[in-house]
Order: structure tokens, then C-alpha cells, then sequence
């Protein structure tokens, strides 16, 4: 490669324009790139935003095509008079394996350590959200089934696996959930949960798990498997004020008809404390939508979870 | 606060418009490199106090880290990076002998090309140092915004203590006047202490820096650290307790602890910027991602006194009153990674 | 084509790896050759046209149209082209321009390559001068990248599987058993194809034509006449850079230079009774068929099943073996191509056949379509 010092400068001139964020039309791995070059090298085909194509590095260990990336300044190599040469390359945010089983024609997306996760206060539409997003994008994720101690109710879709508190304890001690609460309410004390085995047993199957939750699991599935495996959506009802949000909850908790009034309140004031959860852990949540449009909802989780956007 | 002719005052207080940080995705665990060398895990990580430090990327280094900590400052900043007319980078891992970050940075971060640049060395405090440059150039009209710039490749020698903390990472803060929309933090004082004393060095021709074991402590940190605080709390007739937030350079988590603790500071004012537990000692930019880290979360009114110390030897002590609430930097979504210890010399070489 | 232009004379040295034998030997030898088997002296030649991309690298010689013509003894006008793979072709273009043009009535087509006298590595630098300096060589990028970065994509959209890929140098290599030119005559398995070491993700060894020396030559001739005749010429240009294209599982200056050529043959594609194509990696192969409009888009693999499962073949394809099997001194193959078409068509008294012949992606596309009047 030429690399004089005139021919470095000019190249470097370019390097700004490239430092957008784009998604992969194809990649490879080389085995044995020119030996200014250590090692191996995955460069990628990217597209970026504003529509110019580029050929770079990709940091990420497993690309995929139409995985959505960032840019990073990297030292690409240094030349034989100690000229630094610095590039563009480009990781996913996301570090989603992808592999490619001996044989199989098309690429089989595994997402094992990553979870995807959608928080919301109660009212705000979390399962008209999760139902079209389930159905929309049934190939790639699954839902993770909710474990709870309390009676099924009549409303009760099949969310949640309905267990005793003594098994719910053993499996607590065992250290096989992932997460535990309780959630207590003026009736009963309700304890919810998710076991790793759910979630593995997704992941072995090569989709993403799905968690439909509220914020104390939330935590505690990023403190068990790590913030980084989450990628977290936060769902907040439509309103430029807490009091606005409230009293869009309170219209549709009371147009859902399934509370009684009572109910409604307590629902009301977990959910105030929901609200503050989105401000004072801004760190928990990669999005925060408002549930408005669902199409529009739906784009945004194609675009923002890798491995969707071809669905 | 607009004179009556509706010109900016031509002495503006500067205050941090923006900031920025960049850590490597990697870490390596202080008991990995404790059990390589036969040492007791436990006994090394409490006696520091730190359990992992950063890890820097083959492909990484001081000038790559700068630009992406410059990058989220400017963008935070909201303004565009053609405003900013003045950078200065201090690291004691600067890419090059003769050929500065600085220069690099403007070209890459696209500043205004009539900018002040120049790459400043002073062991740690060198990233301080250039913040209380630009808050002059801002103070004085030279320059509307300026960027300073903490940023290293922290190199120890194998088998050193120093291996445990010496880390990579890098801290990036615009300076502007603090009349301006989304100004974070005024800068109401800097001060500095200097001395020549040998506690620690890098000759030029050498790979790694030497160090003068216990001689660091008392006449180095401890001393200049002590100096440079009690120095600016009287001048600004303050006292610890009219302090929100104490950072402080932190070659380890002892140190820091001990000398708030002599000056009569608690726990819960060191807190928050005692980052050196989970990233290491950034060199450069160790006092400033403490910093950035408090400015996450400060609230309105806060006071913060940061006081960074640079071997040779000197400290640098600023005091800042927060304007608004804390701002969060955008998330790192990056799965971190840890090494082993022969993956992390392989990664060093 | 506005001459009927007649393919009097062929020659080629065999291709492999030569350590004894120099540039100039190779050139000596495929002329040596070529004016053998045709009817007029090396007196009657009157240009010389040197096909040859990497003379600067390997041997430190450009100007290679000058000294090739001083190995005839009247030191006739003389030039090299160079189109990266594509130069042989190119060279063919040229000749048949000037013989148009009547500025030569017999010109000697020579396109020739000494690899092996540079490192690998060296090479593989090289050879990246048929990519965009600017687009494709900062990253590091190799021509294997570059083909599997089009080899990864066609796998995703269409859903080629590794095995049937396999299928094609599998194909190359038990036809290029009947080649005594070929610098492997082995015969190779698809599961040896789909095992070799990976070259650049999903590319293997086996799916990439190798480094050779070699060289292949040719008389065109408007004075002498033979049955075999020129009927078709083209060349096409495209991008160097796959970044500045909007597929790349496809190459637009094959689909250009290929609707050109059959008008000018004024023939069809059902006439095309011998093909060779340029596989300079397995999925070139299949991407080519489909340009050339033999197959659909993602479906040139069904050709090479049908001649490897069933032994039928709608055309002599690759009959030579290709580039794979064959060799690919980088500016010989375009000449050769012809030759091999040449022989075939000769052989099994076809009418028409068709010679492909690509530079970098695509970035080049010669085109030469043959008639033997004989068939």
C-alpha cells in the first residue's frame, strides 16, 4: 500500500464524512490480510445514513447483515516511518451472535446473553404493545413467561405460570430465577419472577427473549445477567407532564373495565412511582417510547434491535 | 448577564458546556493480574481498593480515546463543533514525541481551523491543566468555547505494582461562558501547586515510567494534594463542609480516602467520583472522569472541588457551583470484556 | 465488426508455478508457438499487443510492448494494455480495432504474467490495484474480501448453501483433466472444497484461483483467412468499487458487454454452443452464468449440479477447466480464454462460442464471441 505522507493526509481529509452510523449489506472475515494488518480482520460492506457506502473495519465479533452500527475512531496501522493511520470502523452497539450452522442456507439468528426488555406503568398499553410485537416479529423473539404465586385470573392471558410460594421459594433459594418480587397489593401478596431456564431455553432455540415488565424485575434481570445484555425499552403513556401521563393511565385503566375502583388507585400510585423510575433510572432504559401509534412502534423496535430489521 | 449595548462581557465566567468520556470496552480484574504474579488476590484488591481496571484495545490509543470523549462533549455541548476554537490535550501517553493530539483532534473533530492547539504534559494533572488554560481563554475573551482534553494509555512495567491500576481512558470538557444555553457547571476559581520532585518519571528513551515507592505518598500526593485544597479553601473562605462533592486524582482508592479524611472530608463527598474502583488510574483523565461522573449527578447548587495531582510534581484544584441539574452521558452499551492476563499482555505489547 | 477478422494462429505455454523461466520466457515461448501453427512469418506481423497487469511489481519492467516486439526481427509498433484480469481481452479489443481500422492486417495478441516472482503477500497488494486505492485499499481489504463480501451477500439473499458452492471448482477440476495447459489436472471433492482453509469468510482455498506464471497468444489476421472467425468484440466498464454500486451480487458490465456482443454476432443466446467464463472464485462463476443471462438470479448453481450430478451440460461450459483449474496468470487468461474456445469449438465442430473475461469486480467486462465456419 502507498502510504506516504501526502498520500496519508489526503485520505485522512475524507474521514469525518464517514463517522455516521449505518447498517451492514455484507462482511467478511479475512484470514490473512495484508500483513501491515495483524491478524485477522472482519470489514463490512455498510451503508450509511446519508446513503454513501463504505468498506471498514467491523469490531463487532459476530456481523450480520442488516445489523445496525456505530462509528469509532481506531488506529488502522502504523507505516514503516511511524505515521499513524487512523479509520473509521464500526461496531454493533449490541454484541448479537450470529451463527451459521454447518449446512443451513440461511443465516440462523442466535441471540444467546441478550434479552429484550419493555417496561411500562399498568394502563399504559404494554400488552396491546407486546401482543402486535409477539405477532409482528414472531420468527425472531419469544416471550418469557411470568412466574407468579398469585391465583389466575379471568383476564389472565397465557403470560405467567402459575406456581405455589413454597415452590416459588425453592426455586428462589436454588438461585434459579433471574429475577423475584413481590408486588404487595391490598389482597394478596403476589410474588413474580422469571427462571433462567425460560430464558436459556429461548435462546437455544435462536430467538430473543422477551420480558414484559415492570421496573423492580427490570433491575434485578440487568443486575443478574449484566445492563449490557438488556436491551431496554421503556413504554410511557402519551402527555408532556406527570399529571398528563396519570390521567391518560387513569382513561385507560377505566376504559379497560377489568379493576375495580379501588383497584384503579393502587394501579394509580405504583404507577406514579413508575414514572419516577423512568427519571431517576434514565441508566436502566436504552428507548423510551410513548405508546401513541402502534405501526410507528413497531418501526422503532425494527430499527433499533438488530437482527429485526429484515422482518 | 448582557451589558446594556447588548454585548456579551468581554470577562465571562467560563463554565463546562458539555463533557465527554470514552473507556475501553475491556477490563481486566485486579485478582487476575495478582494471581499471575503468585500475590494474594484479596489482600492486593482491599489494599488498593481497586477491583479492575480498563483496558485499552490493540486498535485504541490516546489520540482515538480523545476523539470520541470530544466528540459526546461537543455533542452535549449543542453547539457545533466549528464554535470551538481552542483544544488542549494533556496525557502522558501522547501517540507521538513531535506531532500534537491536539492538531489531530481539531482536524478530526472538525473545530474552528483557527483554534489554539498544543498537547501539554504533567503526569496526571495534565488534563487538569488544560481545563484551567481554556477556562482562561474563555475567561479573558480569547476564545468563546474551548475543549480540554485528559486522555492516556496508561503503560506499567509487568510485575510493577503500578500494573494494577494503570488504565486507558479519556475525558473531554467544552468551556464556554456560562451565560450559555445549557451551561452545566461554572468554574469560579482554579488554583495550582507546584514543586520539582522526583517521586516519579519517564525518561524519554524509556517504555515505562519509574517510581519512587513510598516517596509517592507524603511528598508527593499527599503533600501537594493537601496544599493545592487547603490553598483554595482559603482563598475562597470555604470550609470542607461547604463542599457538595470532593474529587480527587486517585491513583488508588487509599489515597484519595485518606487525604479527604485528613482535611476533615467524608465518605459521602468522595463518593461519587471514587471511579478509580472499577476503571483504574486513567492517568490524564482519571480526575476528570470523576468529574464527569459527578456532573451525572449533581444537583443544582452543588459545590464540587476537584484537585488532581501530576507527579514532577504539582496539583490542580478547581472549584465549580453546578448551574442545573445533572446531565447523563448516553449510555455504553458495549458488552464489557474480561481478559485473561496473557490476552491483556498480548493486548500491551 | 466491419472486417472479418480470422483467429490464424494459437499458442500458450502451460500454467503453473515456472522458477526456471522468466517473463520473457513465457512471452518467447507462446509466440514461438503461436506463429507455429500459423501460415504467415513473423515478418507478416504487423503489431504486437502485450496484455499484462503486474510487469512494474514482478519484475520491475513496464514498456513490455517494445520489448516484446524486439523478439521479432523487424521490431514492429508495439503496446501493452493493461485492465487489471480483464487486460488479455482488452488486448483482444484493441487488435480488433486496428485491424478495423486497417492500421494492421495482422496483429500478434500476447497476454502473459510472471507471479511467482513476488512474495504473496506482495502480490495480494498488488493485485488489489485492480480495486479503487481510495475506496477498497485502506481497510485492508484482499480481492478474496472483496468476492467473499459478494459471495456472503448472494448466500444470504438467495440461499446458496456451502456444499452446492462447493460444487463449482469441484466441476472446474474434473474438466480441466482433458487439459494438458491446466496447472491442475486433479480431480478435487465437494467436501475437500467445503473443508480447505477459510480464505476470507465464506470463501475457502479451494474456491479461489491460485497464483500462476503463464502465458497465451494469438494472430488476428483480415489477410489470412481461417474458419474460425471474430465475430464479436466488447468491452464494458463499470465502477471499481463495490461502494459505489447499488447490487453487488451482479455485474452491470457483463449485462452491457453481452447485449452488445450478440448484436454484433448477430446471434442469440440459445446459439452459444461453448462458454468460458471468468471464475476467478467459485461464486464468480455463478454470479457470470447469471449475467450472461444463461440463468436467473440465484440460480446458476442449477447448471453446475446438472453437469456434476447428471453429466449434462446445455453448453460446453468452462470445458477448459477455468480459471481454477487452469491457472490464472492475471493478463493471460483473456487470450487464453479465446484459445480454448477456439479449440473447442474446432474440436467438436461447434458454430459459436463465447469468451468472458472480467477485470477487478467487474469493474472491466471483455467480451469475444467466436464462429467456426467449419461446423
Amino acid at each position: 500500500m502507498r502510504d506516504t505522507p501526502p498520500i496519508i493526509h489526503r485520505l485522512q481529509k475524507k474521514r469525518a464524512q464517514n463517522f455516521q452510523e449505518g447498517t451492514v449489506l455484507s462482511y467478511t472475515v479475512l484470514a490473512h490480510p495484508p500483513k501491515t494488518f495483524k491478524g485477522q480482520r472482519t470489514i463490512g460492506l455498510i451503508e450509511l445514513e446519508d446513503g454513501t457506502r463504505v468498506l471498514a473495519p467491523l469490531l463487532t465479533r459476530h456481523p450480520a447483515i442488516g445489523m445496525h452500527v456505530h462509528p469509532r475512531m481506531r488506529l488502522s496501522y502504523v507505516t514503516n516511518e511511524k505515521l499513524r493511520v487512523y479509520e473509521v470502523a464500526y461496531e454493533s452497539p449490541v454484541d448479537v451472535p450470529a451463527s451459521v450452522p454447518e449446512g443451513s442456507a440461511i443465516l440462523t439468528r442466535g441471540f444467546p446473553g441478550y434479552i429484550l426488555a419493555l417496561t411500562g406503568p399498568s394502563g399504559v398499553g404494554k400488552s396491546t404493545v407486546s401482543l402486535l410485537l409477539l405477532q409482528t416479529f414472531s420468527e425472531y423473539i419469544a416471550q418469557v413467561p411470568i412466574l407468579t404465586t398469585r391465583a389466575p385470573k379471568e383476564s389472565d392471558e397465557d403470560e405467567y405460570v402459575y406456581v405455589s410460594k413454597a415452590e416459588f421459594d425453592a426455586l428462589h433459594a436454588e438461585g434459579k430465577l433471574a429475577a423475584a418480587t413481590q408486588i404487595p397489593s391490598l389482597t394478596e401478596d403476589r410474588w413474580y419472577g422469571y427462571r433462567t431456564s425460560d430464558i436459556e431455553a429461548i435462546w437455544s432455540a435462536g430467538k430473543l427473549p422477551v420480558v414484559i415488565t415492570e421496573m423492580h424485575l427490570l433491575e434485578q434481570v440487568a443486575n443478574h445477567y449484566g445492563r449490557r445484555s438488556i436491551l431496554s425499552f421503556g413504554l410511557l403513556p402519551p402527555g408532556n407532564s406527570k399529571r398528563k401521563m396519570l390521567s391518560a393511565l387513569l382513561h385507560r385503566l377505566r376504559q379497560r373495565g377489568r379493576d375495580t375502583e379501588e383497584a384503579m388507585q393502587e394501579r394509580l400510585k405504583n404507577a406514579e412511582a413508575d414514572l419516577a423510575f423512568f427519571h431517576k433510572r434514565r441508566d436502566l432504559f436504552d428507548h423510551l417510547l410513548v405508546n401513541e401509534d402502534l405501526e410507528s412502534l413497531m418501526d422503532v423496535f425494527r430499527k433499533n434491535v438488530p437482527g429485526l430489521s429484515e422482518a | 448577564m448582557k451589558q446594556r449595548n447588548g454585548t456579551i462581557p468581554s470577562m465571562p465566567t467560563p463554565a463546562i458546556t458539555g463533557f465527554g468520556v470514552y473507556l475501553p470496552q475491556f477490563r481486566i480484574r485486579t485478582a487476575e493480574i495478582a494471581k499471575h504474579w503468585g500475590q494474594d488476590p484479596s489482600s492486593i484488591t482491599s489494599s488498593l481498593g481497586v477491583r479492575e481496571k480498563t483496558v485499552a484495545g490493540s486498535d485504541e490509543d490516546s489520540f482515538t480515546m480523545a476523539f470520541e470523549a470530544g466528540k459526546q462533549a461537543i455533542a452535549m455541548a449543542g453547539i457545533r463543533s466549528s464554535e470551538v476554537s481552542a483544544v488542549f490535550a494533556g496525557s502522558e501517553s501522547h501517540v507521538y514525541a513531535v506531532k500534537p493530539t491536539s492538531g489531530m483532534l481539531a482536524a478530526a473533530l472538525e473545530l474552528d481551523p483557527f483554534c489554539y492547539c498544543a498537547d501539554l504534559e504533567f503526569a496526571c494533572k495534565a488534563g487538569t491543566a488544560a481545563m484551567q488554560i481554556i477556562a482562561s481563554m474563555v475567561k479573558s475573551g480569547e476564545v468563546s468555547y474551548g475543549l480540554a482534553v485528559g486522555t492516556d494509555r496508561a503503560q506499567a512495567r509487568p510485575g510493577d505494582a503500578l500494573e494494577y491500576t494503570a488504565s486507558a481512558g479519556a475525558a473531554a470538557f467544552v468551556i464556554g461562558p456560562e451565560h450559555a444555553k445549557g451551561a452545566l457547571c461554572r468554574i469560579e476559581r482554579t488554583l495550582s501547586f507546584t514543586t520539582d520532585t522526583p517521586d516519579f518519571w519517564r525518561a524519554s528513551d524509556e517504555r515505562y515510567p519509574r517510581h519512587a515507592g513510598r516517596f509517592t505518598g507524603e511528598p508527593g500526593y499527599f503533600r501537594h494534594v493537601r496544599e493545592v485544597i487547603q490553598g483554595m479553601l482559603e482563598l475562597t473562605k470555604l470550609k470542607p463542609r461547604d463542599i457538595t462533592h470532593l474529587v480527587l486524582h486517585m491513583p488508588n482508592a487509599k489515597f484519595p480516602q485518606k487525604v479527604a479524611r485528613d482535611l476533615g472530608f467524608t465518605e459521602e463527598q468522595l463518593e461519587l467520583g471514587l471511579v478509580v474502583r472499577e476503571i483504574g488510574n486513567t492517568y490524564s483523565a482519571c480526575s476528570l472522569i470523576g468529574l464527569a461522573r459527578v456532573l451525572e449527578e449533581a444537583n443544582r447548587g452543588d459545590v464540587i472541588l476537584l484537585a488532581s495531582y501530576g507527579s514532577g510534581a504539582g496539583a490542580d484544584a478547581l472549584l465549580c457551583t453546578m448551574l442545573k441539574q445533572g446531565v447523563r452521558l448516553p449510555p455504553d452499551e458495549r458488552p464489557v470484556e474480561y481478559l485473561s492476563y496473557s490476552t491483556y499482555a498480548t493486548m500491551n505489547a | 465488426m466491419n472486417r472479418e477478422i480470422s483467429l490464424i494462429g494459437i499458442g500458450q505455454t502451460k500454467f503453473g508455478e515456472w522458477w526456471e523461466r522468466s517473463l520473457r520466457d513465457l512471452l518467447a515461448e507462446a509466440i514461438l508457438k503461436t506463429l507455429d501453427s500459423s501460415p504467415c512469418t513473423p515478418l507478416d506481423i504487423d503489431a504486437v499487443i502485450v496484455a499484462n497487469m503486474l510487469g512494474e511489481w514482478t519484475d520491475d519492467q513496464a514498456h513490455l510492448g517494445a520489448l516484446t516486439a524486439s523478439l521479432l526481427p523487424h521490431h514492429p509498433p508495439a503496446l501493452r494494455v493493461e485492465a487489471a484480469c480483464a487486460s488479455g481481452s482488452v488486448a483482444l479489443y484493441t487488435a480488433c480495432a486496428l485491424l478495423e481500422s486497417q492500421r494492421a492486417q495482422t496483429v500478434l495478441v500476447v497476454g502473459a504474467e510472471k507471479m511467482t516472482n513476488a512474495s504473496g503477500d506482495a502480490i495480494q497488494v498488488a493485485l488489489m490495484g485492480a480495486a479503487d486505492s481510495e475506496h477498497d485499499q485502506p481497510c485492508g481489504l484482499t480481492f478474496a474480501g472483496i468476492f467473499a463480501l459478494i459471495a456472503q451477500r448472494y448466500l444470504h439473499d438467495y440461499g446458496l448453501t456451502r456444499e452446492d458452492l462447493s460444487i463449482v471448482s469441484a466441476v472446474h477440476h474434473r474438466n480441466a483433466k482433458g487439459n494438458p495447459f491446466a496447472q491442475f489436472r486433479q480431480e478435487i471433492t465437494v467436501e475437500a472444497v467445503s473443508e480447505s482453509p477459510l480464505v476470507a469468510d465464506p470463501l475457502r482455498l479451494l474456491d479461489c484461483s491460485p497464483v500462476s506464471d503463464g502465458a497465451a497468444a494469438c494472430i488476428l489476421s483480415t489477410k489470412f483467412k481461417s474458419p474460425l472467425r471474430i465475430r464479436a468484440s466488447q468491452v464494458s466498464t463499470d465502477t471499481l468499487s463495490l461502494t459505489e454500486r447499488t447490487e453487488i451480487t451482479s455485474f452491470q458490465s457483463t449485462k452491457a458487454a453481452v447485449e452488445r456482443a450478440f448484436a454484433e454476432a448477430e446471434i442469440t443466446r440459445d446459439d452459444v454452443r461453448a462458454l468460458e467464463t471468468h471464475d476467478c472464485f467459485s461464486i464468480a462463476a455463478l454470479v457470470n452464468l447469471e449475467d450472461l443471462g444463461f440463468a436467473e438470479p440465484g440460480r446458476g448453481i442449477e447448471i453446475y449440479k446438472k453437469i456434476f450430478e447428471e453429466d449434462e451440460y446445455p453448453f460446453f461450459l468452462n470445458r477448459s477447466g477455468g480459471l481454477k483449474a487452469c491457472g490464472h496468470p492475471v493478463a493471460a487468461t483473456g487470450v487464453k480464454q479465446v484459445l480454448d474456445v477456439a479449440k473447442e469449438l474446432q474440436t467438436a465442430k461447434l458454430r459459436f462460442g463465447l469468451a468472458h473475461n472480467i477485470g477487478g469486480a467487474g469493474a472491466t467486462c471483455g467480451m469475444h464471441i467466436l464462429e467456426y465456419t467449419n461446423a
